[in-house]
């Protein structure tokens, strides 16, 4: 996949072009129901869906709640606190552009919202990842040219 | 209900298997024919006789819409079902789940149930693969291969079981043992394995080493069975397995969702990266079939990587929840003496390229002494469990020499 996010917010139908090596497997596309998600990346914000009803944070692109099979959910941008809860360092990358930042790590985020936000995990120099380290909310261009929400392990937050 | 254990019966299973070296590269369209080529003539049963064609899904490497149509169009057959059974892996053994429901209600009287792939003969699976096992939204743009998604349970399996990596690297030496034996296993070539070589493979994605993850099988394999109601299966077979039991579990889509599951199946008690659908369809299918774990004589599992090889002992209730390390450590599936347990040398050593119905195959082999690879004895009862998306979606099935109850 190739693309920022930023050059592609104005227009989702533009889509982007999955590939298997040379194989081009199809358009994929934000949709309607996930297209807030990424119009709060491009300012800088992590968005879950947020059930009032049940008080209940979801992520990625919950239409429903499960809990009381309302429709009515709304975009609510995440506190950006969370801590590790699975973590897996990548030593051999899926693509070449990838490759350019082996090893790295992604995993799960317990969120203080509950949702297991899945994304890149970076470690501040000095710091360690590990189940339970303490992880907070930022935003890096990865190897792709895409700016992503990520979650940072300092080193403070991991003594 | 209708009593569903042993009332049907697999009365052929045949396979195909193309290779990638082969001069004359197969399509999984080709290797699924030649399949059924081999099973109607082996059983006599002719295109005008079959009621039902259930496949697994839609083949990577042969993607088309409506692919059962393909199948029908090809064999000329006209059957009163035509449909891909999906969720991912877990759709093989569900094309026979969904056929002895149709044979038991007397809607027809044999179905044909197919799986084939051969996405490493037309595919760069390497590159292309963490695109099938991520969401393409959410996940794949941070970069994670397929062992990388894997891992996250590894990672929690070890954090809240104390399962360590040796007895994860025991489970890739006693494949690999089966494997030696078997002509087709990817690994045969490679010889023998130690715990040694495993802890010292280059790292692919914390916590798992080269070693501790599946090979490519370095072709396709098609895979045909003919299923029939036990009293009619004599009269086209002299080598019947009994269907005595079955379930299926599906829970979600994608590890992101995995954790915001939760009030049903396996995560009844809340969400979890450790326990999986196929503890459900275990009890499902032992419910059924009337038999418990220790009344079962050989296992095929379709787990890809080492981990989930202790994981899956303990889901399908081989031992307790928390002791697959300490079960495989213990000699639980030794080559010598163990649960014969992925007799072909198991997604880790035989490769893997969608098996489907192959891995039931292995079973049925065993039991009419025609194994492929190393001959397991007596073999009366057997499971095999089929699975998919991350350990999302999983099919088990009990498969018996003669009725269990
Ligand atoms: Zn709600």
């Amino acid at each position: 996949m190739s693309s920022s996010t930023e050059a592609t917010v104005a227009d989702w139908s533009a889509g982007r072009h999955v590939m298997a090596g040379e194989l081009f497997l199809g358009l994929y596309q934000p949709s309607p129901e996930t297209a807030g998600f990424w119009e709060g990346v491009a300012r800088g914000e992590l968005l879950f869906k947020w059930c009032a009803a049940c008080a209940r944070a979801y992520h990625p692109r919950r239409i429903i709640c499960p809990q009381c099979s309302s429709t009515q959910l709304a975009w609510r941008p995440a506190s950006g606190e969370g801590k590790v809860y699975s973590f897996s360092e990548v030593h051999r990358a899926p693509t070449k552009a990838f490759g350019r930042g082996a090893p790295y790590t992604v995993g799960l985020i317990e969120t203080a919202e509950g949702v297991h936000y899945f994304c890149r995990i970076v470690a501040q120099q000095g710091a360690a990842i590990a189940i339970d380290s303490p992880a907070r909310l930022d935003f890096r261009v990865l190897e792709t040219g895409q700016r992503l929400p990520v979650f940072v392990v300092s080193a403070e937050g991991a003594r | 209900m209708t009593k569903l254990a042993n009332n049907c019966a697999i009365a052929g299973i045949t396979r195909a298997i193309g290779l990638r070296s082969d001069q004359d590269k197969k399509t999984p369209l080709q290797l699924v024919v030649e399949a059924c080529s081999q099973l109607m003539r082996q059983t006599g049963v002719g295109r005008n006789r079959i009621g039902a064609l259930f496949t697994g899904r839609m083949p990577r490497s042969y993607m088309t819409l409506q692919y059962s149509q393909s199948l029908v169009n090809e064999l000329k057959i006209a059957p009163m079902f035509s449909t891909e059974v999906t969720s991912h892996g877990g759709g093989a053994l569900g094309t026979i789940e969904l056929a002895v429901l149709a044979l038991n209600a007397g809607l027809i009287d044999y179905a044909l149930c197919v799986t084939g792939e051969a996405s490493p003969i037309w595919i760069d699976m390497i590159g292309g693969s963490a695109n099938w096992e991520a969401d393409l939204q959410f996940e794949a743009p941070y970069g994670p291969t397929t062992p990388a998604l894997y891992a996250q349970s590894a990672c929690r399996y070890m954090h809240e079981c104390g399962i360590t990596a040796e007895q994860m690297a025991r489970v890739a030496v006693e494949n690999r043992r089966w494997a030696l034996h078997h002509p087709y296993a990817a690994m045969r070539a490679k010889g023998p394995i130690s715990v040694a070589d495993v802890l010292n493979s280059p790292m692919i994605a914390s916590p798992l080493r080269l070693l501790d993850c599946a090979p490519w099988f370095p072709g396709g394999i098609a895979s045909a069975a003919l299923i029939t109601r036990a009293e009619i299966a004599r009269d086209v077979c002299a080598e019947p397995a009994y269907i005595a039991g079955f379930g299926q579990s599906n829970t979600h889509e994608w590890v992101g969702e995995r954790m915001g599951t939760w009030g049903v199946g396996p995560f009844e008690q809340g969400p979890s990266m450790v326990r999986t659908g196929a503890r459900i369809a275990a009890a499902q299918a032992y419910a059924m079939a009337g038999v418990g774990a220790r009344d079962i004589d050989i296992v095929e599992t379709s787990v890809p990587f080492t981990y989930a090889n202790l994981l899956m002992l303990e889901e399908l209730g081989f031992c307790a929840e928390g002791e697959g390390g300490r079960f495989v450590e213990a000699g639980g599936v030794d080559f010598d003496g163990g649960l014969p347990f992925n007799t072909t040398g198991g997604y880790l050593s035989f490769g893997q390229s969608g098996q489907g119905l192959y891995l039931l195959k292995e079973i049925v082999d065993q039991m009419w002494h025609h194994a492929e690879g190393y001959p397991v004895a007596n073999v009366e009862t057997g499971l095999v469990h089929g699975h998919g998306g991350p350990l999302a979606c999983h099919s088990v099935m009990i498969v018996s020499k003669q009725p269990t109850c």
